[in-house]
């Protein structure tokens, strides 16, 4: 399998003000196949944020190189967009103007831009509220409008970035179904971090436990559950014995650091 | 019982209103009973307000106000146009901080209106000299509330405009400009006061029209009435402005407002 997005060995330290560099990334390297859905789970501070940020372009690693589809990332483009864990809308924008941000930003024609948006918004049910401002709406909406405007620029890529660690449990219950069925008709490649097994298992094709910091890759658990995925499926013993196996190999990791 | 209800939800008006009628009745009449002062020095609401009468129904009054009105919307243009785009560039670059900060802070620290008479030598008594001391007065609100809002900006929301390749100018007019409206607008109403101070002192130290002049010189020739209405107008014109920055900013800015997800 020729892979789409190729990882490799990458190291990233910063250092925050005053203090002593950290190393979040260290000989990281991953490979995900096109129309893939893989998760990341690891402790708190193991960099699988960072390696999303490295992903979408907006961070330089020390070291390593990053492709996707051949090419090397250098900065932002058009196949990639993220959904941020605290929405990132505009709070002076409509949810319409909020979802056409991205084509905007890449010089889309304001009809053609209408359009997308009003197709988008239609299909993460938001069209009563189209003309609605971020802080009228619930949070799970709130990351609606999130997942539309990345979506509008219809990315090749999709990364999230604990998008749904914001809500209520039901209303992440609910978004994790939805995200599932516009998964499955616009066969997106979706990188998803995550703090939680469930929806990690849920979801994924694959699951990449990270190491604590300096995050390296522990272990890769393929996900065979059968597609589409419903509610009811995580009831079933075989989905318990999945989640069973992540926890096993995080376990470690998590107790490791104390 | 509908009577206490509306008084309840309108306390803040009728409390207003009680209290300033409270302080000019008592004024009226301790000025007329217990110390009947010579009006020569002093006066009292009545005769203020049948001064306030003349003056609205006379010509000097507008005349006076249109004088400073036009240098007071010159100078405080002036301190929009410059104090903004400064206050902007300064925040989001640090470089330029560095090196504007020790001028603004010297001059934002110190009384400013000890150099009107300079301004006054080397632009004249005319609008231009008292448009540059508004100028000069209101336009450090501007530079430092619009500084405040760039350093206040979402940092998430400037990733957001990168993550779609926005450039530096999509990141100006997108996100750090209308995120510093609000401190922008809050900065106005500083600067509006400041600016009216810069009218006044403009007129006390020179000039032959205007409102500042007004007040002078029927402080001069101890026509108190006449000053009084003078300093209500000015107050009166500042509230409003005021309001209307409060009521801007609402506009601009509606999420502040309800901050609860309904």
């Amino acid at each position: 399998m020729a892979s789409f997005i190729q990882a490799q060995n990458l190291t990233l330290s910063f250092r925050p003000k005053n203090r002593e560099s950290v190393t979040a990334l260290k000989n990281f390297s991953l490979e995900v196949g096109k129309g893939e859905f893989v998760s990341i789970v690891g402790p708190s501070g193991c960099g699988k944020s960072s390696f999303l940020n490295i992903l979408l372009g907006l961070i330089k690693p020390d070291s390593g190189e990053i492709q996707l589809n051949g090419t090397r990332i250098t900065g932002p483009g058009q196949e990639r967009a993220m959904v941020f864990q605290e929405f990132g809308l505009l709070p002076w924008r409509t949810v319409t103007a909020n979802v056409e941000l991205g084509l905007e930003l890449k010089g889309v024609a304001p009809t053609r831009r209408a359009e997308r948006a009003t197709e988008l918004i239609k299909l993460v049910g938001l069209k009563d509220f189209a003309s609605h401002y971020p802080h009228e709406l619930s949070g799970g909406m709130k990351q609606r409008v999130g997942l539309a405007r990345a979506l509008a620029t219809d990315p090749e890529v999709l990364l999230m970035d604990e998008p749904f660690a914001a809500l209520d449990a039901q209303t992440r219950d609910l978004m994790q179904m939805e995200l599932l069925q516009i998964w499955e008709h616009t066969k997106k490649t979706v990188l998803f971090v995550t703090h939680s097994i469930e929806e990690a298992a849920y979801l994924s094709d694959r699951v990449i436990v990270m190491s604590a910091r300096p995050g390296r890759t522990k272990d890769i658990l393929k996900i065979d559950l059968p597609r589409p995925r419903d509610y009811e499926m995580r009831l079933t013993p075989k989905f318990n014995e999945i989640k069973l196996r992540i926890w096993d190999v995080l376990k470690e990791e998590l107790t490791s650091r104390g | 019982m509908t009577v206490k209800k509306y008084l309840a939800e309108h306390r803040r008006l009728w409390l207003a209103l009680c209290s300033v009628f409270f302080l000019v009745t008592a004024w009226e009449l301790v000025l007329t009973y217990v110390f009947p002062v010579n009006p020569f020095f002093f006066t009292k609401p009545s005769l203020i307000a049948v001064a306030f009468k003349e003056q609205i129904q006379g010509a000097k009054l507008w005349h006076d106000l249109a004088v400073s009105s036009q240098a007071f919307l010159w100078g405080f243009s002036f301190a929009v146009i410059v104090g903004i785009p400064v206050g902007l560039v300064m925040g989001w670059r640090r470089r330029v901080e560095y090196t504007l900060d020790p001028f603004l802070t010297a001059l934002y620290a110190s009384p400013l209106v000890a150099l009107a008479p300079m301004f006054i030598i080397v632009f004249g008594v005319g609008v231009l000299g008292k448009a540059a001391l508004v100028f000069l007065l209101a336009v450090f609100p501007f530079v430092f509330n619009a500084f405040a809002g760039v350093k206040s900006t979402d940092s998430l929301l400037i990733n957001v405009i990168r993550s779609y390749g926005g450039s530096e100018k999509d990141l100006y007019l997108k996100v750090i400009l209308p995120s510093t409206m609000p401190y922008i607008i809050a900065g106005a109403r500083l600067a509006i006061g400041r600016g009216l101070v810069g009218i006044i002192v403009g007129e006390f130290y020179a000039a032959s029209e205007g409102i500042g002049f007004a007040i002078t010189q029927a402080g001069d020739t101890y026509r108190l009435p006449d000053m009084f209405v003078g300093i209500i107008i000015l107050s009166l014109i500042a509230v409003g402005l005021t309001e209307l920055m409060r009521k801007l900013e609402l506009m601009v800015a509606p999420w502040r407002a309800t901050d609860e997800v309904p």
